[in-house]
């Protein structure tokens, strides 16, 4: 027996996909981390679990707006409710290389792994931390101390 | 690597073929100078602009303005900070001594951060005109802009001044969708900083301007002003507020607005600390670092 699907997980998937960053444009909130999962059922109805870099963060309800938009246009999809998550808690693990390789190339911008020193996106010298916060909560600020970059970096 | 310039003349055929000049490198004094006033202005600014938000996070109308109005001022807080190390590493004044210059009236910063913002009109009349005027400037800055450090700073400080310009757009829409009272209120705002807002832009670029001829600038302010007044006379109008210029006319033959005579008079007095908030705004300035110094001695602690 099979099952007609209204709308594929794949399909809702790569739609999720093209959603980016308000503060970072071009850069996915996929590859940064922020899709949990997705549920559809087969009339329809989405259910998307995001989780934010951190609870405060001024552009949960911006990005849920851009995610919404996205899914109504698939065909097949009767209704979308888009839910922050406050469990798992965020982690820059969850940031993918090619984020890290755009952020570092189109930002300048570094993520802080555990246990690894933050190198500067220009001259991959290392760097020491300035400030533990930048603009925002979910950033650090480095210098370098190859060129005296200032590094903006993204970490837990 | 540390590159020399043997003349003036040298650099600048070095900053006309794109040259991009960093921190290390050996640049002439006066470039150095100039590129240094004009971001600790950009420094002082967005302090200051930070500031004036802050006070409207217990005013402001709902929990998501307030989260907006909360995100914004860390945002500014957090470029000011950047831009103050951009600043310091050309060794012209340490940070402290910019903070110094800035408290004792010294250095500039912005006409619009010299009025006082009464309403939340005024707060959503800056977020939408002010915030947009400065996004103007900035773009042109990054898009050719001769200094390394400040164009990859502009960089994101633009992607952040763009989320922020979405919130003023919120807003408007909203008070404009809203009730008479709003809608008069904001009109009273409109007229109240229609005038500083376009005047952000400057008077008319001289021919001879530096920060043009050494690429620190890309536009002539007259063009940037210019773009701003074509795309926000038919936005308010659009919503149907006035814009307070009774010179206003529409030249349908060049498809374009044009403006009455500007008062420069109010941006003069801005730029000599005389404007109608600057000596409020700059003792509250002075009283907030004050106050934050135990903030900044315990994060040095840390750090160590």
């Amino acid at each position: 027996m099979s099952i007609e699907i209204a709308v594929s997980v794949q399909d809702i998937h790569a739609a999720v996909e093209t959603v980016n960053d308000p503060e970072y444009p071009g850069i996915s909130i996929v590859d940064l981390g922020l899709l949990e999962n997705i549920k559809v059922n087969e009339i329809g109805e989405v259910v998307i679990h995001l989780i934010p870099t951190f609870s405060g963060c001024p552009a949960l309800q911006m990005i849920a707006q851009d995610v919404r938009e996205v899914i109504e246009k698939l065909s097949g999809v009767k209704k979308v409710d888009v839910v922050w998550l406050n469990s798992p808690v965020w982690n820059v693990s969850r940031v993918t290389a090619k984020a890290e390789k755009d952020l570092a190339e189109k930002f300048t911008v570094a993520v802080q792994l555990q246990d690894r020193k933050v190198e500067c996106p220009r001259c991959q010298s290392e760097t020491t931390i300035k400030s533990h916060f930048g603009p925002s909560r979910c950033r650090s600020v480095h210098v370098c101390s190859g060129c005296n970059e200032i590094v903006e970096t993204l970490r837990d | 690597m540390k590159r020399s310039w043997a003349s003036l003349e040298e650099f600048e055929q070095f900053l006309d073929n794109g040259g991009i000049v960093e921190p290390v490198d050996d640049m002439p004094r006066e470039y150095r100078q100039a590129v240094f006033d004009f971001i600790e202005m950009h420094a002082n600014s967005e302090l200051m602009g930070g500031l004036t938000e802050r006070d409207w996070i217990p005013k402001a109308p709902g929990l998501r303005h307030k989260m907006s109005v909360i995100a914004k001022t860390q945002d500014e807080i957090g470029h000011a900070h950047l831009l103050y190390m951009v600043a310091a590493d050309l060794k012209i004044k340490t940070r402290e001594e910019m903070m110094q210059d800035l408290f004792a009236g010294k250095s500039k910063f912005h006409n619009v951060f010299h009025y006082r913002a009464k309403t939340w009109g005024d707060q959503v009349a800056i977020a939408f005109l002010v915030d947009a005027a400065a996004l103007v400037s900035q773009q042109a800055v990054f898009k050719n802009c001769s200094y390394g450090p400040y164009k990859r700073i502009l960089r994101r400080i633009i992607a952040e001044e763009g989320f922020h310009l979405r919130f003023g757009e919120e807003s408007v829409l909203r008070i404009a969708e809203g009730t008479e009272v709003q809608r008069s209120m904001f009109q009273e705002s409109i007229n109240d900083w229609w005038w500083p807002a376009l005047q952000l832009f400057g008077p008319d670029s001289k021919p001879n301007d530096l920060l043009l001829r050494w690429h620190i600038k890309s536009e002539r302010n007259e063009i940037l002003r210019d773009r701003w007044i074509q795309k926000f006379v038919p936005l308010l109008q659009g919503y149907g507020f006035t814009i307070p210029d009774s010179g206003l006319r529409r030249n349908e033959e060049k498809d374009r607005w044009e403006i009455g005579p500007i008062d420069w008079e109010p941006l003069k007095q801005t730029m000599v600390m005389g404007g109608p908030d600057s000596a409020r705004r700059i003792s509250e300035a002075s009283d907030s670092w004050d106050k934050t110094g135990w903030v900044r001695e315990a994060l040095e602690k840390v750090s160590v």
